[in-house]
């Protein structure tokens, strides 16, 4: 899970519109749902390659794919992942976030620029980001001075960033899931070196996320975090995560098989919040921007939402808690040690009192008291 | 959490007045009625008339009681840490000790085939008991069998016993050849075991870890028998990074639609199909761990034993508590395999 992503909304399911985190949950939707043989469950790769095992195999027609929305039905067009979707389908679908899109493209040209200026605009969300952290502040000021020092502390409470600083935050939708990422890594970096910090990396960042620093920011943004799928470290943003999975806890998986995660967890379908963003401002993006330019409002990004997944594709570099670690004892052996378990029965204060008794009589006999 | 007369009708179910007054350990409904069984940390054996509401009878020992299983619906017995294992009578209220262990003792069966009491301890030994022989412990006492370690947990289906120890060590017995177990392995965890329960068509059992993951084996050793068994991640929570990995304290079968339930650290208690690989539902968070879980004989009802189990030492925790729901058939009946759109 380290790709870009596109910018603008995640990655989506051409049969059925759903919109994902990342490719490879996309594949794994579309094996499970659209290439799947109705009649013995094997996951195909394509809708093509399911209809000619279903013919071969169980001599019977599929014409079309299932769980399909009536217009993406035909088996012929050949789709993997966000491969194969023909042009204009994929710009209605991006069309739909029109302005986000544009915002994204003059993202990744201006990121150069050292902000101010240029920013507010379109860009919205990556670069005012930066720019508050560097040349901003003037503008945002009364925001600007006041986050900086928040920063780190939020990442380090983990996951629930006070909404406060919406700062916008580069790369919207995805920079935020990173948050548990960043604040490990940013934390330093911010303190220390806000503004050459920030503007350097974003001239790096394509799509605006300058790697880390920024993203940290978002986090105070998405209070809903990232759960599972956080990717590794070392890819900024993308993360997919934000999987609201927050909701249900335990996500369980089954190897192998795909149904689990539906089970847990919200419908997904919200889709892409940028839709409703575009008024822009719905989010709770405060405008610690204040005064600025709207900007972005949507682009920062969907705010929770998320839809499907997570609990599966958490990657293997999560750390991983164990509530029971000991390997030696089981909880109720430990339970029991605890003094307010310890049995006192009968035998065992009958030896106390024997050994006392003993003890008396041996130091009597020394004492010369005592015959022997 | 008040222990109310009342009912509390909420989505974890009803809950049960008098509960005991530590955290419970085990709970079982009867084979004939809806009486469940309780143990606790008390250091008592409650009996309560789950549909009711009512609270039965009362047993005291010496030591917090580990483990309860009914022999009838009049009687049962009890695995205690004070190293007793007791029989007691409902209706009269007598009660006598069957037999000692070296040390707690931490499970006990009856088994209906064998008509015998059989308790594990974590003095490394399993001993069968006759119940029907005049009391006192050397005439009850059929075997003691010795266990690789300390015995954590224990189940019977029909003549099959499988023992479950530290170590991950687990041993499969036929009651009717107790000289060696019919099977000797190892938990295909990798963690410590929490829990084992057979399957109630016999062919095989389910085995918990710390480590937020269930294993379904199988007793027949064949290959074919072998290549179905498979594990899965389950009661653990994701977010920010980190993986909070919950013990599976607690399975329980449903008696007829053979879907099992699992209840862990995190509160929750999740009903799975394990044929089909699916899980089937998840109820609400309960106010801490699940320690134990029941289903009743007909299925209809499923006790959840809120209790917390001390996984993070001596804290201050939400009050023990026992929940009896009514069980839904859409939580608990396996699906038929879900078939996509059909094509035309």
């Amino acid at each position: 899970m380290g790709k870009k992503k596109k910018r603008t909304s995640k990655v989506w399911c051409y049969y059925c519109d759903r919109e994902f985190d990342d490719e490879k949950i996309l594949v794994q939707h579309q094996k499970a749902k659209h290439f799947k043989c109705h009649v013995c469950h094997k996951k195909l790769s394509t809708a093509g390659g399911m209809s000619i095992h279903v013919l071969q195999v169980h001599k019977e027609t599929v014409t079309k794919v299932p769980n399909a929305k009536p217009d993406r039905e035909s088996t012929d067009i050949e789709i993997f992942g966000m491969q194969g979707i023909p042009p204009e389908i994929l710009a209605a679908h991006y069309g739909e976030d029109e302005e986000t899109s544009a915002k994204v493209a003059k993202v990744e040209v201006p990121s150069n620029l050292p902000v101010s200026g240029v920013l507010p605009g379109p860009l919205g969300v990556g670069f005012p980001a930066a720019p508050t952290y560097g040349a901003v502040p003037p503008v945002y000021n009364p925001a600007l001075p006041m986050q900086r020092p928040s920063w780190p502390a939020p990442p380090r409470a983990q996951s629930w960033y006070p909404p406060q600083p919406p700062i916008p935050i580069p790369s919207a939708p995805t920079v935020l899931p990173p948050q548990p990422l960043f604040p490990i890594q940013n934390v330093t970096p911010l303190t220390s070196t806000t503004a050459p910090g920030l503007q350097s990396s974003f001239q790096v960042g394509p799509p605006g996320l300058p790697s880390s620093t920024p993203p940290s920011v978002s986090q105070p943004l998405f209070p809903i975090t990232s759960t599972s799928s956080i990717p590794a470290r070392s890819s900024p943003f993308l993360a997919s995560t934000l999987p609201a999975t927050i909701a249900s806890s335990s996500p369980t998986v089954y190897k192998g098989a795909a149904d689990m995660n539906s089970i847990s967890n919200t419908p997904a379908t919200s889709g892409y919040p940028a839709q409703s963003n575009q008024g822009g401002a719905p989010y709770t993006v405060s405008h610690m921007y204040a005064s600025g330019p709207n900007t972005g409002g949507p682009s920062i990004g969907p705010p929770p939402v998320i839809s499907n997944k997570g609990p599966a594709t958490q990657p293997a570099t999560n750390e991983v808690y164990l509530v029971w670690d000991d390997e030696a004892m089981s909880m109720e052996e430990r339970r029991m040690s605890l003094p307010k378990y310890q049995v006192h029965d009968e035998t065992s204060q009958m030896n106390s009192i024997d050994a006392a008794i003993d003890r008396r009589i041996s130091e009597s006999r020394l004492a010369g008291r005592m015959a022997f | 959490m008040s222990a109310a007369v009342l009912p509390t009708s909420s989505g974890g179910g009803r809950e049960l007045s008098n509960p005991p007054s530590d955290g419970i350990s085990n709970l079982r409904f009867s084979n004939h009625s809806d009486h469940l069984l309780v143990s606790s940390w008390d250091k008592t054996v409650r009996l309560y008339d789950a549909s009711a509401n009512v609270l039965k009878g009362e047993f005291m020992h010496g030591g917090p009681v580990l483990d309860c299983c009914f022999h009838d619906d009049f009687s049962g017995f009890s695995a205690s840490a004070d190293n007793t294992v007791r029989r007691f009578v409902f209706g009269t209220g007598k009660e006598d000790i069957l037999g000692r262990h070296e040390a707690p003792v931490r499970c006990v069966e009856y088994s209906y085939a064998a008509g015998q009491v059989i308790t594990g301890s974590w003095d490394k030994t399993l001993k069968c008991w006759d119940p029907r022989g005049a009391s006192g412990p050397d005439r009850t006492l059929v075997g003691t069998y010795p266990q690789p370690e300390r015995v954590y947990s224990l189940s019977l289906v029909g003549h099959r016993l499988v023992v479950a120890t530290a170590g991950r060590h687990v041993n499969v017995y036929d009651l009717r050849n107790m000289s060696q177990p019919e099977q000797r392995r190892e938990s295909s965890l990798k963690y410590q075991t929490r829990c084992v329960r057979c399957y109630p068509n016999g062919t095989g059992f389910a085995l918990s870890s710390v480590e937020g993951r269930v294993a379904m084996e199988f007793f027949d050793l064949s290959e074919a028998g072998q290549s179905k068994k498979y594990a899965f991640k389950c009661h653990r929570k994701s977010e920010a990074g980190k993986d909070t990995v919950y013990p599976v304290n607690a399975i329980a079968f449903h008696p007829i639609y053979g879907t099992f339930a699992t209840g862990g650290c995190d509160g929750y208690v999740n009903v799975w199909d394990g044929n089909n690989k699916k899980r089937l539902y998840q109820y609400s968070k309960y106010p801490t761990s699940i320690a134990a879980l029941s289903f009743s004989r007909d299925g209809r009802l499923l006790a959840v034993a809120s209790s917390y189990t001390f996984e993070e030492g001596d804290t201050p925790h939400e009050p023990d508590a026992i929940f009896v729901r009514n069980v839904n058939e859409v939580e608990v009946k396996p699906k038929p395999k879900a078939l996509p759109a059909p094509p035309p």
